[in-house]
C-alpha cells in the first residue's frame, strides 16, 4: 500500500520525459604508498629518535663493543691470542658491512616509472601514488567530449546492469573492474539542445563507482580515445556542471 | 502414668472406702534399658599396613589432581609477550647511556607533538569533509533515480551479495619488480605446534 503511494507520489513529480544514462567511474587504485608530507616526516624522525632513546642495546650492538674492546686489548698486548682464529672470526662490523652491501646490490623498482616521465596518459603505470580516473571519448550529439564511459538504459535493465554494459562496449573485455554496489553514487543532468530535442527534454546521468588493482593489464579496446587522469587532470578534461557533479563523489 | 495412678486411687477411694488398694499403685514399677555393654578390645594394627593404608590414600588423591590438572585447558605461552631472561639479566649492560637532552630538544620535540596533533586534526576533520561531499552526492543520486522510477530505486538499494569477499592489497612502499623471480628456497613453518 505505502509502496503504491510513493510510486504514484514520484512518478507524478515528473511530467517531463528523460532519458536515464549510466555512467561508470573507474578508478585505478594506489600500487605504492603516500610520499611523506614535511611535517609527517618530521614526526616520523622524531618518533625513531625516541624509540632509539628508550631502546635496549641489541646483541648485534653487544658483540660489535665486544670486538671493539678486544681489538684494543690486542693492541695493548695484553692478551695472547691466536691470530689464525681471530682472522677467521666474522666481527660484528664485517656482518654490518656484508649486510650493507647485500642491501645495496638489489634494486628496488622505481616509484617513478618511465611512463610518469613520459606523461603517458593512456598507462596505468604512472602516477602510481594516487588513483587515476578512466575517461573516453563520448559522443554527445554532434560533438566529442571526454568523458566517463556513459550509455543509454534500454528496457528491462536495471541501472547496474545498463553501467556494466556500457563499459563493456566503450572499453572491451579486457578491463574488468569491481563494482562498488548497485547504487549510483553521483548524479548529473543536461538538457538537450532544443534543436534537437525530440520526446525527451534531456539525459540523467547515473554515475556508478568501481576499481581496478594493479599498475598493469588494464587494457582497453582498440581504436577507442581514453586516458587515465588524476584527479587534478579529470578537472581540467571534464567542464562545466559536468566536472562540479563528478568531483562531489571524488575521494 | 502418675496421674493415672491417682484418678485408679481416688476411684477406690470413693467406691469402697477399703484401702487394699491404695498400696498397690506401688507395685507398678519400671525398669531402666540396660544398653551398656562390655568394652571391645582395640585391635592392634600391624604399622605396615596402616602405612600401606595411607599410601593407597595419598595415591588416590594424587591420581584426582593428575586428572584434574589434565582436564584444565592448557593455555598455549606467548613468546613475545614474556621478557627474554638475558634481557632481564643483561640490563644494565644494555642500557644506552646517553647525554641528557638539552631544554631546547625538549621544547622542540613537545612543539612538534603539538603540530602533529594539530596536523592530524585538520586531516581527519578533511576526511569527514570528503564522506560528507560524497554521501551527500549518493543520496542526491538515489532521490533522483526515486523521482524516474521506483522499481529501479528499488533495485538499485538492493545489496550486492557478489561484492563479498573482496580482496585488496597494497598499496607498498615500492612498486613490484616486473618479472621478478624470487630466489630459492624453502619455506620452513617453525612455529611451535600446541595441542
Amino acid at each position: 500500500m505505502l509502496r503504491v503511494l510513493s510510486r504514484r507520489l514520484y512518478s507524478t513529480a515528473t511530467a517531463e520525459k528523460w532519458d536515464l544514462y549510466a555512467g561508470v567511474l573507474v578508478e585505478r587504485l594506489p600500487v605504492i604508498s603516500k610520499t611523506l608530507s614535511p611535517v609527517e616526516k618530521e614526526f616520523q624522525d622524531q618518533l625513531w629518535k625516541i624509540e632509539y632513546e628508550n631502546s635496549l642495546k641489541s646483541d648485534h650492538e653487544m658483540q660489535h663493543e665486544k670486538d671493539v674492546r678486544q681489538a684494543q686489548l690486542l693492541k695493548k698486548g695484553e692478551v695472547e691470542v691466536d691470530l689464525d682464529e681471530i682472522s677467521s672470526q666474522q666481527t660484528a662490523q664485517d656482518k654490518k658491512d656484508a649486510y650493507i652491501e647485500e642491501h645495496k646490490s638489489f634494486e628496488f623498482a622505481p616509484r617513478i616509472t618511465t611512463d610518469d616521465k613520459a606523461d603517458n596518459v593512456k598507462s596505468t603505470n604512472r602516477k602510481l601514488e594516487d588513483i587515476l580516473y578512466l575517461i573516453v571519448e563520448q559522443k554527445l550529439g554532434t560533438d566529442s567530449h571526454m568523458l566517463l564511459p556513459q550509455g543509454k538504459r534500454e528496457d528491462g535493465e536495471s541501472l547496474r546492469q545498463t553501467a556494466e554494459r556500457v563499459l563493456k562496449t566503450a572499453c572491451g573485455d579486457q578491463l574488468k573492474p569491481t563494482f562498488y554496489g548497485n547504487a549510483p553514487v553521483g548524479f548529473y543532468k543536461y538538457k538537450y539542445p532544443s534543436k534537437a530535442r525530440k520526446e525527451s527534454v534531456g539525459a540523467k546521468v547515473f554515475f556508478f563507482r568501481s576499481s581496478v588493482q594493479g599498475s598493469e593489464g588494464h587494457e582497453i579496446k582498440e581504436g577507442v580515445k581514453f586516458e587515465w587522469q588524476d584527479k587534478m587532470g579529470l578537472e581540467k578534461k571534464l567542464s562545466g556542471g559536468y566536472s562540479d557533479s563528478v568531483q562531489k563523489f571524488l575521494f | 502414668m502418675s496421674s493415672l495412678l491417682n484418678v485408679f486411687s481416688r476411684l477406690s477411694v470413693r467406691s469402697t472406702g477399703i484401702s487394699f488398694l491404695v498400696d498397690n499403685a506401688r507395685a507398678i514399677s519400671t525398669t531402666p534399658i540396660l544398653l551398656a555393654e562390655p568394652l571391645k578390645k582395640k585391635k592392634k594394627l600391624d604399622p605396615a599396613i596402616i602405612r600401606q593404608r595411607d599410601e593407597r590414600k595419598r595415591k588416590k588423591l594424587e591420581k584426582q589432581i593428575r586428572r584434574l590438572e589434565k582436564n584444565s585447558r592448557q593455555l598455549k605461552p606467548i613468546d613475545e609477550l614474556e621478557v627474554p631472561l638475558e634481557l632481564l639479566d643483561e640490563k644494565s649492560a644494555r642500557t644506552r647511556v646517553l647525554p641528557k637532552l638539552s631544554e631546547e630538544v625538549q621544547e622542540q620535540r613537545v612543539l612538534l607533538q603539538k603540530k602533529w596533533a594539530h596536523y592530524k586534526l585538520e586531516e581527519r576533520v578533511a576526511d569527514f569533509q570528503i564522506i560528507d561531499r560524497v554521501l551527500q552526492s549518493q543520496k542526491k543520486a538515489l532521490e533522483e533515480l526515486r523521482k524516474e522510477s521506483e522499481d529501479l530505486y528499488q533495485e538499485a538499494i538492493q545489496p550486492d551479495l557478489k561484492l563479498t569477499p573482496i580482496s585488496f592489497t597494497g598499496p607498498v612502499n615500492t612498486p613490484p619488480i616486473k618479472g621478478y623471480v624470487s630466489p630459492d628456497g624453502d619455506y620452513i613453518d617453525i612455529s611451535k605446534k600446541w595441542e
